[in-house]
């Protein structure tokens, strides 16, 4: 019997070739993009992994506003490095605490020097005390977790690491230069150990370990505090909201006692809204809660479910088409029920049937995802591979699961509506059975309009505010500008002016690409106003180009100017005063009173993402009332040949730091890179909405076909009556355009409040525009005319005769 | 074998009872070949799908076999079908996507039967119907004559007391009608087939040996053939 059916329903598709392969077609690229996603959570959520010890491995996180973009408190991975031995003196369960350097992304790098070799930057190499492999299981391949890092001075390597420096793992014992940055005169560290790439990603990912000696104290003034993450092996699993009260009273204490010392009063220090914190966060966590930014899961979400909608897009064709179908099977279902199948009988061969084409769908999904993959892991910057991956067993249960569901919802309604034709109405040739799912039938058409006709619209919106993103002014001249990773040097800076070519050289803690905010909280006329304060150059303003409102930028000719004058944003001005040039105003600062006076305003200009208001930000050249660096130097070159220019100024480099190479990003990249994830986002949904919108129109395609076909009687009497050919068009025609019209109804609130929902992620943004709603409508209206009036046509030109020659 | 009593059908439209058939009893014995005759719409094909459990009467008693089966439950009824019953059809209804063999094949799997005795029985099948030679083609490939020489074989294969034909030669000409009424009546008469069948030809009745005239849902008459046609 199976072997039978088996063959029915191949010979049963093969009739049908064209709209089996609609259907399979289909399916695999619904699924195809959703296996895709199910790799990336896969890879996502396969982090820190590698060993069952990380079960009972935590990070600490302390509640401070260091580091952060908008100057307010925030749950950090960078804690106050007096934390670990806080946590290993209060926490008797913890086994082993670790200190270690956190991720500096900005950073380029140590160069790493091989005697007689050329440096090479490596990023990652990270400074920890001599606990990091106590707390991190790692396996050694040369070396011991014990003695590795007892001496300071000694350098843990990766496997992949130690290959690329020496060509070999065999390295234990040799020593290495490391710089962290050009002037450094560097530090020699011995390896001690070679250790293998897990698994699975780690969160606490590293080319190297090192321990400089840094790490093992904490900064002796208690007002100066160091920052590093820290991580507690405990001795077991441990309830973390336990552990969590604990901390938190400890930290309290800490601090109260801290503050004591400082001579400052704990309240006051958390009286605006600020309050103490320290926890614990397991390890497996860590990397889907990450702190400052957003997370993974959150970044996926309209990802997940867009390729969910894809999947249910093609499952709907798929039902469409094999109700619309059924008609045909209808006959083999009323002569087997007389020859004696069971209901059953017959719904498990339907069922198996969609089986056999999910079954098929999945091959070609395999083989398009493997198609797909190198494309999908440039554009996510990740390297996803599916055989080899080493979930691959999981990758494959799900898959089944999958397969299961995708055929029990495809195929579940079919099998039904076909199992239940009744053998003597069908006999007689009577499908009336055949009409009843066309309800159903319309809401999925219905359905997949409105999916398709948002997914326009929003390409359409999308569109006009990449635009918009893409051209705004952003207050500098980001053509011709090179940001060198590196702090300002006043001799390299001196060798530099001689360059032909260059315009100006200069440094600011707020360049595209590295930002480093400090907030300020200065008293004009008696109101305190928060404010972003930035250390500049004489001439940085200038070489950003940016553009001056009131006043004046700073100048050499004003001897003030390095005294206590400054420069001020629109946004900062709108907040102190209309017209602020020649205003001063005053700074507080460890009890003592700072003066400044405004020379200038200038326009607010972009250094963050759209997403990101600019800030009312003062620009200060004086090191009055502080001041901070960065690793900005900003160089403004000649619009000709920059190429040449930039080959100039590496040169000057080496010649003054060979043993740290250079590195550099222009404006336009860095600009670039800000638009980047948007612009990612964007080309996916533009992606996802053609292979929906193509999906939902092959469905269209089809199921009209069918409607065509089963209303050749209808026609054929309607012709003989004398109806023309355009009328028999239109009136197929009608019926499809009013399932289209009322999805597009649907589809605009719908779509308004998604769109509405992204714009609103960009502080810089266009009203909602109503052309793409209009287009969508008349795009969608005209696409399903055209794909219906082909099939309609069809059915209008053939011979009435033939039609009702039959019963 | 089989009993009708009083079996009434009719059909409720806003309250207004649409009789197909009315007080119909007879007693059909197994080995009869009977013809049911009447004017269209007389209710002739309705009382045949109430003899093939394919509708319920609306009242009265059909045993067969000697068991009740008026209303009877899916699996029941499914088991009847399987052994002892075949349909045979105006417009064939083989299936088109199966071969001959396959068609033949279809209830024999439904019964279980095993895989040696099916093939021979198949095998005696086409051989008897001389249609060995067209047992891998599909249905769209053979005559209407073929078709329904298919049909019947499906129909036999199963091995079932009675063979219920609805217009077996409604779609055929003359001449391959002739043939499939004298295979009906070999049938009949050598394997003790039960036949009943739908007619409109007084010259295919003539093959049976009893004719049961139907008008507006009453039996008007029962004819019982004594010279039945040499073979």
């Amino acid at each position: 019997m199976f072997k039978l059916n088996l063959k029915i329903a191949w010979r049963n598709l093969w009739k049908n070739k064209v709209y089996a392969a609609i259907n399979i077609g289909g399916l695999a690229l619904g699924l195809t993009a959703f296996v895709l996603m199910l790799l990336y959570i896969n890879h996502e959520e396969s982090y820190d992994s590698w060993t069952p010890d990380l079960e009972n491995v935590f990070q600490i996180r302390e509640k401070h506003d260091f580091f952060t973009p908008d100057n307010k408190e925030h749950w950090q991975e960078a804690t106050d490095s007096r934390m670990a031995s806080l946590v290993r003196e209060n926490i008797p369960q913890a086994v082993a605490v670790t200190k270690v350097d956190q991720d500096w992304e900005w950073s380029a790098g140590y160069s790493v020097k091989v005697d007689g070799a050329d440096p090479i930057l490596v990023k990652q190499i990270k400074d920890a005390d001599s606990s990091f492999f106590s707390v991190f299981n790692y396996q050694f391949l040369h070396g011991s977790a014990e003695a590795a890092l007892s001496t300071p001075k000694s350098i843990v390597v990766k496997e992949s690491i130690a290959l690329k420096l020496f060509g070999t793992d065999k390295v234990l014992g040799k020593t290495v230069k490391l710089l962290i940055w050009r002037s450094d005169p560097g530090q020699m560290f011995t390896i001690t150990g070679v250790v293998k790439e897990p698994k699975t990603p780690q969160s606490v990912s590293f080319n190297a370990i090192i321990r400089t000696g840094e790490q093992d104290h904490d900064p002796e003034n208690i007002s100066n505090r160091h920052f590093c993450q820290v991580y507690a092996k405990m001795n077991g699993p441990m309830d973390s909201t336990a552990l969590n009260k604990t901390l938190q009273s400890v930290y309290v204490n800490f601090k109260k006692a801290a503050f004591a010392k400082e001579k400052r009063n704990y309240k006051d220090i958390y009286k605006n809204g600020n309050t103490p914190g320290l926890s614990a966060l397991k390890i497996s966590d860590v990397h889907a809660n990450p702190t400052l930014k957003l997370s993974w899961k959150d970044k996926l979400k309209p990802i997940v479910g867009i390729s969910i909608f894809l999947l249910l897009v093609s499952v709907i064709n798929f039902v469409n088409l094999a109700t619309a179908q059924s008609v045909q099977r209808a006959k083999e279902v009323g002569v087997k029920k007389i020859l004696g199948s069971y209901k059953g009988q017959l719904l498990t061969q339907f069922l198996l049937e969609s089986a056999m084409q999910s079954m098929v769908s999945l091959f070609l999904c395999v083989v398009l995802v493997e198609m797909v993959l190198p494309a999908f892991n440039q554009n996510f910057n990740v390297s996803l591979s599916f055989w080899y991956n080493p979930q691959l067993f999981i990758m494959i249960v799900q898959l089944l699961t999958l397969f299961v569901l995708v055929t029990l919802l495809a195929g579940f309604y079919p099998s039904w509506i076909l199992s239940n034709y009744n053998p003597v109405s069908v006999l007689k040739g009577n499908y009336e059975n055949g009409l009843k799912g066309i309800a159903l039938r319309n809401i999925l058409v219905v359905f997949q309009f409105v999916i398709s006709v948002t997914f326009i619209i929003a390409i359409g919106v999308m569109y006009q505010q990449t635009k918009y993103v893409s051209n705004k002014d952003l207050g500098f001249e980001k053509g011709n500008l090179v940001n060198i990773k590196s702090n300002y040097e006043e001799k390299f800076a001196e060798r530099l002016r001689t360059v032909p070519g260059v315009k100006y050289i200069a440094t600011s803690t707020q360049v595209m690409g590295n930002v480093f905010n400090t907030p300020e909280v200065i008293t004009y006329k008696e109101n305190k106003i928060p404010v972003n304060s930035v250390t500049v150059t004489m001439d940085a303003l200038q070489a950003l180009g940016v553009q001056v409102m009131q006043g004046r930028l700073f100048s050499k000719d004003y001897k003030q100017d390095t005294a206590n004058s400054v420069v001020i944003n629109a946004s900062a001005a709108k907040l102190i005063d209309k017209n602020p040039v020649g205003k001063t105003y005053d700074l507080l600062r460890d009890d003592r009173k700072y003066t400044f006076q405004i020379v200038g305003v200038i326009k607010d200009y972009h250094n963050e993402g759209f997403d990101k208001a600019v800030m009312p930000t003062i620009y200060k050249v004086t090191h009055l009332g502080g001041m901070s660096t960065t690793n900005n130097m900003l160089v403004r070159l000649d619009a000709a040949n920059s190429g040449e220019i930039i080959k100039k100024i590496e040169a000057e480099w080496r010649f003054l730091y060979p043993d740290y190479p250079m590195t550099y990003t222009s404006m336009n990249d860095a600009f670039d890179k800000i638009l980047e994830d948007n612009n990612r986002f964007v080309n996916m949904i533009v992606l996802f909405s053609l292979v929906s919108v193509s999906l939902s129109l092959l469905g269209l395609f089809a199921l009209s076909t069918f409607v065509a076909k089963r209303r050749t009687r209808e026609i054929a009497v309607r012709k003989v009556l004398g109806a023309s050919n355009i009328q028999i068009v239109n009136l197929l025609n009608k019926s499809f355009l009013i399932l289209v019209v009322v999805a597009n109804l649907i589809s605009w609130p719908i779509a308004y409040i998604l769109i509405k929902k992204w714009l609103d992620g960009f502080a810089y943004r266009i009203d909602m525009p109503v052309i793409p709603f209009l287009l969508a409508t008349l795009v969608s209206i005209v696409i399903a005319v055209l794909t219906v009036s082909i099939q309609a046509r069809k059915a209008a030109v053939t011979d009435p005769v033939n039609a009702l020659k039959y019963e | 074998m089989i009993e009708l009593k009083n079996i009434e059908k009719y059909y409720s439209n806003k309250g207004v009872k649409n009789y197909v058939l009315r007080h119909v009893s007879t007693t059909i014995k197994k080995g009869e070949f009977v013809s049911i005759m009447g004017p269209s719409g007389a209710g002739k094909s309705t009382l045949l799908n109430i003899l093939g459990m394919l509708e319920e009467p609306t009242y009265g008693t059909y045993e067969f076999l000697g068991e009740d089966v008026t209303t009877l439950n899916e699996r029941k009824r499914i088991e009847l079908y399987r052994n002892h019953i075949g349909f045979v059809f105006q417009a064939y209804h083989l299936i088109d996507e199966m071969t001959v063999y396959e068609n033949i094949e279809a209830p024999l799997l439904y019964k279980k039967i095993g895989g040696s005795e099916r093939t021979s029985r198949i095998a005696n099948l086409l051989d008897r119907f001389n249609i060995v030679a067209k047992k891998d083609l599909f249905p769209n490939q053979l005559s209407g004559g073929q078709q329904q020489l298919v049909g019947i074989a499906r129909a036999l294969a199963a091995q079932p007391s009675v063979i219920l034909a609805d217009e077996p030669t409604g779609n055929l000409q003359s001449a391959q009608a002739e043939e499939i009424m004298q295979l009906f009546q070999k049938l009949n008469q050598e394997d003790g087939i039960t036949i009943i069948q739908v007619t409109h030809s007084e010259k295919n009745a003539t093959y049976g040996n009893r004719i049961l005239h139907i008008a507006d849902g009453v039996i008007k008459d029962d004819v019982q053939l004594t010279g039945a046609k040499a073979i």
